[in-house]
């Protein structure tokens, strides 16, 4: 186990090293609700509607929608080519991580992956941690399906791409199953 | 016990009524002295001696008492329940109101920003002075903070003195505790922790002779009534520590002769076997000093953080003064309540330290001259968030014994995030008072909240009224789930891309289907119409009813069973065909479950809403991790996801869009039952996934749907939160193509009724149509043989 784990940490390392710039962190704009403004000094309450375009319109028997009263102006089904990328914050995170791994606390350093997780739930990186923190454990479950979900959100980044199918088939291979590594291994190469 | 010693009672003033009738009989008896002396004295001689041996036996029993109840002396400490810590860095999204409002719940005072516990706030910027807190994965030390919040997010976070970090944790506000049937709560302390200048001024205003009497003291005892012969009244006790401790202890509160006769042997006993610095701990740790509804504060180091929010190793000389001159009457005291009587208290406390030296002149001055200081409400109330608390006790009954969470004083970490919760609360109370209008019907509502990515639970509502602590709708409710079953039905279909794709034409035509029994099924679709052919992404957006039970008859109702079983669904689901159409019941917290794996490419994530366990010094005794888990293809389940935010933006859940700006990109489904009966919708933005369901405790019928009853108060709360919104990253196998879906083909960009849809590779049209359409002939013949 303990040269595949360094093999990991070694791959892990190399991915984090390249990431930063791909994208804004924490996952570019957030949505801010009216009302709530950075100047009033009392809380804000939640925003009441007056309006009676607001109002439920409970008297209507079908599921369907109405036909509009406006038109609302045309928008697509959103999606990104790649995930976010680590803001500073979780980064630091990260760091503690590896700190805490490196003084072989391997539990800590998976509570503080968490909370990199919970600031930075898009960022495929996180999960390749925690992937390599379960490996230390040697939990292979997780550490498999944190890869996988690490790679869901890995998008068109060929790099990031290549890392995560590496790091499964380690982990395949590890776990007994040949053929699931094979297979990862050649998803790695045709990148 | 009262005819043992004559002596005492004689010294006794208050007992002089009723002692003076007995001593007549007496003095007849002197005057046939020398005629009956033998038998008198053998009478005398019986009765002192059973007399003895009765009072033997009883300090026995009074010894046994003291002895098993002091040794095994294990307060009950109740659990303690804490929200999320709020984490603070560069980028966080947070409102100004939330924060503020966080602050409040930990029990930080508005002052400065630099004592440890206070915040300043102008505006948009805040200074915050932490008291820090030791979780198990480290210590997060005290620390002044600066930041700005300007559009609801963190920026120029700073720490201005101690440890530097780009992340800070806030202390975890308390939001309940599991108590014990007493209803006792505590914090235990050890002597060692409280200040001496704690412990100096307690003795000095209760019992100044604690280090030198034997549990009681007859010289106070006998001060104290003259005193209160003076005053007609009871102006002073006399007892000590040791007889207050008794007291509580072990003994009622009637004020008989009996029970202090009782105290002051039991006192006596107590000192005989144990040490003065036990005594005094339990002491501290036993006193009562305030009401919280039900709840009953004791011991100082609870009573230091319910008034000030501050453990008692911090708090000032005028703070030790108020818990000292409280333990005369913590209600007469009360300093929320009754500020001229505490403060006049207080100051006579602090005379008292300063007569004795305890500290000097100056300072008593000082500490005379502070306000209270006293919290505006304690930090917390054993109630606030009973729905929440319910589901964490059910959490962990799977690995804790309902006694052991009563008194060990374990420390349970959730995931309640306590800005979330409020806005839940109030999107539903808010909501269902408009939606009833005018109208006889009692609506009731279920709301649950969960962070999209890891599976925590952050809020949850369990009816109208979040107070109450009774049915929990979201855990209890289970009610058909309508259409919130289709997107099931569609993944099922999808993850055969060489048969279904997003365009794949299916038929929105009425049917009936005829048993084996001869039963016949006819479904409808809500508007009763029928569209003849459509693409399946409007089938799935628009929520026809007949495309979705002929394309679930098509796959298998076994498949689709199987997918939902996968996404976390553990009880039976009905076989039967009306299951397409959501005949199977469910409560909010298990749809809530399944569409987590919706909202996060296929990955089932197990709700949860303890993050860990600790015992009451800190050491972890349960973590409960992040687990992720892949049930589904992420390829497959990212075309639902676009269907689900096509329903948002086109479909039957458009109408969130009338309160939430456009610019929040959400997916979700509408799900509705027979006669209105449930109103539901689940769906979910970058962040957060939320589940809501409205109708009637009776299961009457509604006029709603879950356009019209679920939707407003999901789009109310989601419009409530700083959050990003859904953009899911393309998982690998998946291309975008512009298509004519009307046509089934490829088209360019910018023609007419061009669309632009994902596809798993491969699975997208071969043909290719220009803006004319006229490919169209052909394409029909395709689909028209595809569903004969």
């Amino acid at each position: 186990m303990k040269p595949n784990t360094l093999k990991y940490a070694g791959v892990v390392g190399l991915m984090l090293g390249m990431v930063g710039c791909a994208s804004g962190p924490g996952g570019g704009s957030i949505y801010v609700p009216a009302g709530s403004s950075s100047s009033r000094d009392e809380a804000p309450e939640p925003p009441q509607t007056s309006g009676s375009a607001e109002e439920p319109r409970v008297e209507r028997k079908s599921e369907q929608p109405e036909e509009p009263v406006r038109e609302p102006e045309r928008s697509a089904p959103s999606y990104q080519d790649e995930g976010d990328a680590l803001s500073p914050a979780a980064k630091s995170l990260i760091q503690r991580a590896d700190t805490l791994m490196a003084a072989g606390d391997t539990q800590a350093a998976v509570a503080q992956l968490e909370r990199a997780q919970r600031i930075a739930p898009r960022s495929a990186q996180v999960y390749f941690k925690l992937s390599e923190a379960y490996v230390a454990l040697d939990q292979l479950g997780s550490a498999e399906q944190f890869t996988l979900k690490g790679l869901s959100l890995a998008g068109s980044d060929v790099s990031l791409q290549r890392s995560g199918w590496m790091l499964l088939a380690d982990i395949r291979r590890a776990r007994g199953n040949v053929a699931g590594a094979n297979q990862a291994e050649e998803r790695a190469g045709a990148l | 016990m009262a005819c043992l010693t004559d002596a005492p009672i004689r010294y006794n003033p208050a007992m002089k009524k009723s002692a003076a009738p007995r001593r007549s009989p007496k003095k007849n008896n002197r005057k046939g002295k020398s005629a009956r002396q033998p038998w008198f004295w053998r009478l005398f001689f019986r009765v002192f001696f059973i007399g003895v041996v009765l009072l033997a036996g009883w300090m026995v029993y009074l010894d046994a008492v003291v002895t098993s109840r002091f040794e095994g002396r294990r307060f009950e400490v109740p659990s303690r329940v804490y929200a999320r810590p709020l984490e603070l860095y560069d980028g966080a999204s947070v409102s100004s109101g939330a924060l503020q409002r966080e602050l409040e719940l930990s029990g930080y005072r508005a002052g400065d920003g630099s004592a440890a516990g206070t915040y300043r706030r102008n505006g948009g910027h805040f200074e915050i002075s932490t008291r820090g807190f030791l979780f198990t994965d480290g210590l997060e030390p005290r620390r002044r903070l600066s930041l700005n919040i300007y559009a609801d997010r963190v920026q120029d976070f700073r720490v201005l003195s101690g440890d530097n970090s780009p992340i800070v944790r806030l202390e975890p506000a308390q939001i309940g505790g599991i108590y014990p049937a007493h209803k006792e709560d505590r914090v235990l302390v050890q002597l060692e922790d409280v200040p001496v200048l704690f412990t100096d001024t307690l003795l000095a205003v209760e019992d100044r002779n604690f280090h030198d009497h034997y549990g009681i003291a007859p010289l106070s005892i006998a001060r104290a009534m003259l005193a209160n012969i003076q005053a007609g009244r009871i102006v002073q006790g006399g007892s000590t520590l040791t007889q207050q401790l008794v007291k509580n202890f072990f003994l009622t509160r009637e004020q008989t002769l009996l029970r202090k006769g009782n105290e002051a042997l039991m006192s006596l006993l107590l000192e005989l076997h144990y040490e003065k610095d036990d005594i005094l701990e339990t002491y501290l740790n036993e006193v009562y000093l305030g009401q919280a509804g039900t709840r009953a504060i004791h011991g100082f180091g609870l009573a230091s953080q319910f008034y000030f929010g501050e453990s008692i190793r911090d708090i000032e000389p005028h703070q030790v003064a108020l818990l000292v001159g409280m333990v005369k009457g913590p209600s007469y005291y009360n300093p929320r309540r009754r500020t001229e009587q505490a403060l006049s208290r207080r100051n006579l406390v602090i005379d008292v330290m300063a007569e004795t030296g305890l500290i000097g002149e100056q300072e008593a001055a000082r500490a005379r001259a502070q306000p209270l200081d006293v919290t505006d409400r304690a930090s917390y109330s054993e109630n606030r968030y009973p729905a929440y608390i319910d589901l964490v006790r059910r959490h962990l009954a799977r690995d804790y014994k309902q006694e052991d969470l009563q008194s060990d004083g374990l420390r349970i970490f959730t995931t309640l995030d306590p800005a979330i919760q409020y806005a839940a609360e109030f999107s539903v109370k808010d909501m269902l008072g408009r939606m009833e209008g005018g109208s006889d019907t009692t609506l009731e509502s279920a709301l649950v909240v969960t962070s999209r990515d890891s599976g925590e639970v952050l809020a949850l509502v369990g009816g109208r009224d979040p107070q109450y602590a009774g049915f929990n709708r979201a855990l209890d409710a289970r009610r058909p789930i309508g259409s919130l079953i289709k997107p099931f039905t569609y993944l099922t279909a999808l993850q055969q891309p060489e048969r279904y794709n997003l365009i794949t034409p299916v038929e929105d035509k009425g049917f009936s289907l005829v048993f084996d029994d001869g039963r016949r099924w006819e479904p409808k679709n809500y508007d009763g119409e029928a569209r003849g052919l459509v693409p399946l992404h409007e089938a799935l957006s628009h929520s026809y009813n007949f495309p979705a039970v002929r394309v679930g008859l098509d796959v298998g109702i076994d498949a689709v069973k199987s997918t939902l079983q996968g996404f976390g669904v553990t009880s039976g689901i009905s076989e039967y065909p009306s299951m397409l159409l959501g005949s199977v019941a469910m409560t909010p917290v298990t749809v809530a479950q399944i569409y987590q794996g919706l909202a996060t490419s296929g990955f089932n994530t197990p709700l949860r809403t303890i993050r860990q366990v600790t015992d009451a010094e800190g050491e972890a005794l349960s973590r409960y991790s992040l687990k992720v888990d892949q049930v589904a293809d992420p390829a497959a389940v990212h075309l639902v996801q676009y269907v689900m935010q096509e329903t948002m933006q086109e479909g039957t859940g458009r109408s969130a869009y009338r309160t939430v700006p456009r610019e929040l990109t959400l997916a979700g489904k509408t799900g509705t039952t027979d006669d209105g009966r449930d109103s539901w919708f689940a769906g979910f933005s970058g962040d957060l996934l939320a589940v809501s369901w409205v109708g009637r405790d009776d299961n009457g019928p509604t006029s709603l749907t879950g356009a019209t009853g679920a939707l407003p108060v999901w789009s109310r709360f989601m419009s409530q939160v700083p959050q990003h919104g859904f953009s899911p990253v393309v998982p690998d196998g998946v291309e975008y193509h512009w298509v004519n879906a009307a046509e089934g083909a490829l088209t360019d960009e910018h023609c007419e009724n061009a669309r632009l849809v994902p596809f798993i590779t491969g699975s997208e049209p071969d043909a290719e149509v220009s803006c004319g359409g006229n490919l169209e002939r052909r394409i029909r013949g395709w689909f028209e043989g595809l569903f004969q």
